[in-house]
């Protein structure tokens, strides 16, 4: 019998198992480049964490995931001293987040939501305006990816379209050649191909070795060739930390058959349940069989179904629900 | 990086600055010909009379402009900080925050301060053109609390465009009109000279203010 207890057990080995899990393909460095411990935050009366808890580790791309205002934006505030947490604490590259010293801020590339630049400012003077203040500021870069734009140098940021204001501000960011990248949002206002030209990038960036990234996006299935773990952060309960290829293995999405309309519903062992597609589909981390004994114990008359294959996104919205 | 701090400052200012320099220019043009065309329709001693005995200001048209002149670039240099959170960049930038504000104030407060220079040689050379050395003198002790009060306006309306919380904000923008009232209270000539030393120095005080809003708005909660 798979009790909700046992299986909500399941899930945090899941999510435990990351600090034992064998990097997929970059090495696992000592010190974590991020470390948030019992953060807790609220605006007014409404928490949005009450005790976060993860670490990302340096050379790892990492993944922030949750639904519209689960705090993600919060977090990366945080994180960069824009807001003092009500609780516990978060350091990163090693400092206190809230005292971050100008040495450890130049090794760290900061993408705001909205690709926030200086619309004053020309793509020359942007540049210009930059450079000095970054020690191995990488001029080629910046220019290979603004050279895309077709664009004279003096035309002014604050004419510039959504999608090519974002270019300018990925390549300072690369230019920086930061030791931890944190981008909120970078496919905000991206095409296709720019998001895909600047996933190169990212990667190229990364092969150089000891590089971190963490990164939140709304284009979910951009991260499976990305990173290397995942961090759900879902409203009113524990962060979920593991590795994508763990997620991918253990995360399951079965159809069911009500039984007269009487539908199962998220218990720790279930973690969701979507009724409003044509087929009924229940998500969980727990095998078919354990699953199986779980709604023969609570629903009896539910039949589980097959397993439904599933892409990152499907499994994403099946973590977190669609609404 | 000074460099580039002052590069920013520059072509967020430049415009601003332009149109500045145009206004106090055509101003001290301005009290020109009023001086002059009160001499030709005028004689000399009624306009001795009127200056001395009335104790009446020939240039009062001057006293407000360093006022403005604080408040625009103040909303030109932090306007653009302030509208849709950018001055997240800023403070990300890798340059102590204290620094960087206070190198943003000295860039503000050196181009407001040349163009104080342009009114008190404007001023010396124009009231010298038609009155004595000595009036030309006193004109400029005159107008110095005018011009205290360009710096007055120019850091006031700095931390109230930085400040963060709402409720501070109007606190500095009550103390900011307090304190520039207190600086046109004269009808006369160099009413302040034994109390401006006392007000440069209060306004000094401005100074280490300006880098409090910045370390709100970062450590707010």
């Amino acid at each position: 019998m798979l009790t909700a207890d046992r299986a909500s057990r399941a899930s945090e080995s899941a999510s435990s198992d990351l600090a034992g899990a064998a990097p997929p393909d970059r090495g696992v460095a000592a010190a974590p480049a991020i470390e948030v411990r019992h953060l807790a935050h609220r605006y007014g009366s409404r928490w949005i964490y009450q005790d976060l808890s993860f670490s990302v580790p340096e050379g790892r791309v990492v993944a922030l995931l949750g639904k519209n205002g689960v705090g993600k934006t919060t977090l990366i505030r945080l994180l960069m001293g824009y807001l003092k947490p009500v609780g516990g604490r978060c350091r990163v590259l090693g400092e206190p987040s809230h005292a971050l010293s100008p040495a450890t801020r130049a090794r760290i590339g900061l993408l705001f939501e909205g690709h926030l630049a200086y619309p004053f400012m020309s793509i020359a003077q942007v540049e210009r305006f930059y450079g000095p203040f970054y020690p191995r500021w990488r001029r080629d870069l910046f220019d290979e990816l603004v050279d895309r734009l077709e664009l004279p140098r003096d035309h002014k940021i604050a004419n510039m379209s959504c999608g090519q204001r974002s270019q300018v501000v990925l390549g300072l960011i690369f230019a920086q050649d930061p030791d931890l990248m944190i981008l909120d949002d970078y496919s905000m206002g991206l095409d296709a191909g720019y998001r895909r030209l600047f996933l190169d990038y990212l990667k190229r960036y990364l092969d150089q070795g000891g590089k971190t990234v963490f990164v939140t996006s709304h284009v979910v299935q951009d991260m499976e060739s990305l990173v290397d773990d995942l961090i759900f952060l879902r409203r009113g309960r524990a962060a979920l930390q593991m590795p994508l290829g763990h997620f991918r293995e253990r995360f399951r999405c079965f159809a069911f058959a009500p039984d007269d309309g009487m539908a199962p519903a998220a218990d720790g062992v279930i973690e969701s349940v979507d009724l409003h597609g044509r087929e009924p589909l229940l998500y969980s981390f727990a095998s078919s069989e354990q699953l199986a004994e779980h709604l023969a114990e609570r629903w009896p008359r539910v039949r589980l179904g097959d397993e439904q294959p599933m892409t990152l996104e499907d499994a994403f919205i099946g973590l977190t629900g669609k609404y | 990086m000074l460099r580039a701090i002052f590069l920013k400052e520059w072509l967020k200012l430049r415009w601003s600055l332009f149109g500045l320099l145009l206004l106090h220019l055509c101003l001290l043009g301005y009290l020109w010909l009023r001086l002059r065309h009160q001499f030709q329709v005028e004689h000399s001693e009624m306009i001795w009379y009127w200056v001395f005995e009335l104790r009446r200001l020939l240039y009062d048209q001057l006293m407000l402009l360093p006022a403005l002149t604080g408040v625009v670039i103040a909303v030109a240099q932090f306007g653009p900080e302030m509208l849709g959170g950018r001055f997240r960049l800023s403070l990300h930038l890798p340059v102590r925050g204290d620094l960087l504000v206070w190198a943003w104030v000295a860039f503000g407060a050196g181009v407001g301060a040349l163009l104080a220079l342009l009114d008190v040689v404007g001023l010396y050379g124009l009231i010298g053109l038609f009155f004595p050395r000595e009036a030309a003198a006193s004109a400029v002790l005159t107008a110095l609390p005018w011009l205290l009060g360009g710096w007055v306006a120019y850091v006031g309306t700095t931390l109230v465009l930085l400040e963060p919380a709402a409720a501070r904000r109007v606190v500095y923008l009550v103390l900011g009109l307090a304190f520039l009232a207190l600086l046109y209270r004269h009808r006369g000539y160099q009413e302040y000279d034994r109390i401006l030393p006392a007000l440069i120095a209060a306004s000094l005080l401005l100074v280490p203010a300006v880098i409090l809003p910045a370390h709100r708005y970062r450590h707010r909660s």
